[in-house]
């Protein structure tokens, strides 16, 4: 299959957007690094711009429910295989969404201007149960699952056979050891292990993948910003 | 096996059964830094954690905020999730407030929306969070009369389950404001951190519900004056031998899956032979 021709230069649009990019990456850059204060105060240019990126990311939210609102409503109006779910998204959207604006840290009016007290006296208790009651449960309980995946992958998966994998079975244990307080009680050398085990190796091979990375998204970064390659 | 590991984690906590612990220095090291904060310095909590890690990080927030409430500092309460907000009045509602005034000593903003706003709230917080969760303007607060600033702070902590909150903080409040920061995590997420503990970015790292029985340990010794609330405030200490208990089975079926692997490979070397 012939491949396509590499693109050269760059259409009007493509030019302008680029300038746009390439002016906002430096003045940021420009605005984090350099914190003299010249005639021009661009910290509050910059706290400017960053608030129109609030809007601008706020109505990006929006879309994304309408989008969500509409997906499943096609799937219940075609009936198709998960359309009961579909039902229960929408319901619990809309339960969680009238709620929330009445009686929840993010209520639209908490002192009672305009909605009237005695509903927000109602939906308190009603948000209190469906966020606290159903959704901090049903979380918990899903992440707890991993309890039960551990100890199958445990009894599995974590076996003793090239040197490597003894190394990090051996590592792991010692942590393990170290992190449940009763095997202090049995020998206090166990914690000391697990802090040394974490401070130092760990510590020197995450050092290496976070310098690879920042390096990574440096060079990301500027080739970005200049459009590298065209 | 599931079913021993149900029985080993509900016994201990239907029993409440408690054990001791022995201080990690992470832990000590953020305990010794807040109560050596001078009078009326600002600590900023941020909630950055969904409610599928409470049992993880809300004790943490739970001890800390009553040790931030038993000094004489001024708390601002700001999420980068959505359930913080949430979180941190449920936070509110557990501790004792010490006779602490909101708006005065304390305020809850609300959620970050974005990391715009975690960005430009390092010099202007009131410009990007201009309503309170009681929808208060920010700017009326006394607080914020005080402290218009997040590079004000003397202390961030970032209750943080993905990382990411973390490190925007080190990024633009800790690296280019100067702002301690410290973080409660996971024990998943923990060994990543370290490094930046090491490096003295972090002044602590709180790992998982240990590390907040370790705390309400610390809170408690000796107990703070005319009020000994704090062993038991947040849950953690019952969940310590849950956790020692389900630590030991899987240390256990680590070792039965080893004896089993090799007992395994010597019968099929025996029969080739």
């Amino acid at each position: 299959m012939p491949m396509s021709e590499p693109k050269k230069g760059m259409t009007r649009s493509e030019l302008v957007l680029q300038i746009i990019v390439f002016g906002l990456g430096f003045f940021y850059a420009g605005v984090y690094y350099v914190s003299a204060t010249p005639a021009i105060d661009l910290q509050a240019i910059s706290d400017q711009l960053l608030t129109y990126i609030t809007a601008v990311l706020t109505a990006g939210f929006a879309i994304g429910v309408i989008n969500l609102i509409r997906v499943h409503t096609t799937n219940i109006k075609r009936r198709r295989a998960t359309w009961r779910y579909s039902v229960l998204l929408l319901v619990s959207l809309a339960a969680m969404a009238i709620f929330s604006v009445i009686a929840s840290p993010y209520a639209l009016d908490p002192t009672g201007a305009v909605i009237p007290t005695s509903l927000i006296a109602f939906s308190t208790p009603i948000w209190e149960f469906l966020y606290y009651k159903i959704l901090v449960n049903i979380n918990s309980t899903i992440f707890s699952l991993l309890a039960f995946f551990i100890a199958s992958a445990a009894y599995r998966a974590f076996k003793a056979r090239s040197l490597e994998s003894t190394l990090l079975l051996v590592a792991g244990l010692l942590v393990m050891l170290g992190q449940a307080p009763i095997t202090s009680l049995i020998w206090p050398g166990f914690a000391a292990i697990r802090t040394w085990l974490l401070t130092v190796p760990n510590t020197a091979g995450q050092r290496g993948v976070l310098i690879g990375i920042a390096l990574g998204i440096l060079v990301f970064s500027v080739r970005r910003l200049f459009r590298y390659p065209w | 096996m599931y079913l021993i590991l149900l029985l080993v984690i509900a016994a201990p906590i239907l029993t409440h059964s408690v054990i001791s612990t022995p201080i990690n220095p992470m832990t000590k090291t953020l305990y010794d830094f807040i109560q050596n904060l001078p009078p009326n310095s600002l600590v900023v909590e941020s909630f950055d954690y969904a409610t599928s890690v409470v049992p993880e990080l809300h004790p943490q927030a739970i001890v800390v905020t009553q040790q931030l409430f038993l000094r004489p500092l001024k708390v601002l309460f700001v999420a980068l999730d959505p359930n913080g907000p949430p979180m941190a009045q449920a936070v509110l509602d557990t501790i004792n407030k010490n006779n602490k005034t909101y708006g005065v000593d304390y305020a809850t903003l609300g959620l970050i929306p974005n990391s715009a706003s975690e960005i430009g709230m390092v010099s202007n917080i009131t410009q990007f969070l201009p309503l309170d969760t009681h929808s208060n303007p920010t700017a009326s607060l006394p607080i914020m009369k005080e402290f218009p600033a997040g590079k004000m702070a003397a202390l961030l902590i970032s209750y943080d389950d993905d990382s990411t909150a973390l490190f925007s903080y080190l990024q633009y409040w800790q690296g280019r404001a100067g702002v301690p920061v410290a973080v409660g995590s996971t024990a998943l997420l923990a060994p990543g951190y370290l490094p930046f503990y090491n490096s003295k970015q972090l002044v602590g790292v709180l790992i998982s519900a240990p590390a907040a029985a370790e705390y309400e340990l610390l809170l408690n010794s000796p107990p703070p004056e005319g009020y000994g609330c704090c062993l038991g405030i947040s849950g953690a200490t019952s969940a310590l031998v849950s956790q020692s208990t389900a630590h030991l089975l899987i240390i256990g079926m680590v070792v039965v899956g080893n004896v089993a692997y090799f007992a395994g490979r010597r019968r099929r070397s025996e029969k080739e032979k």
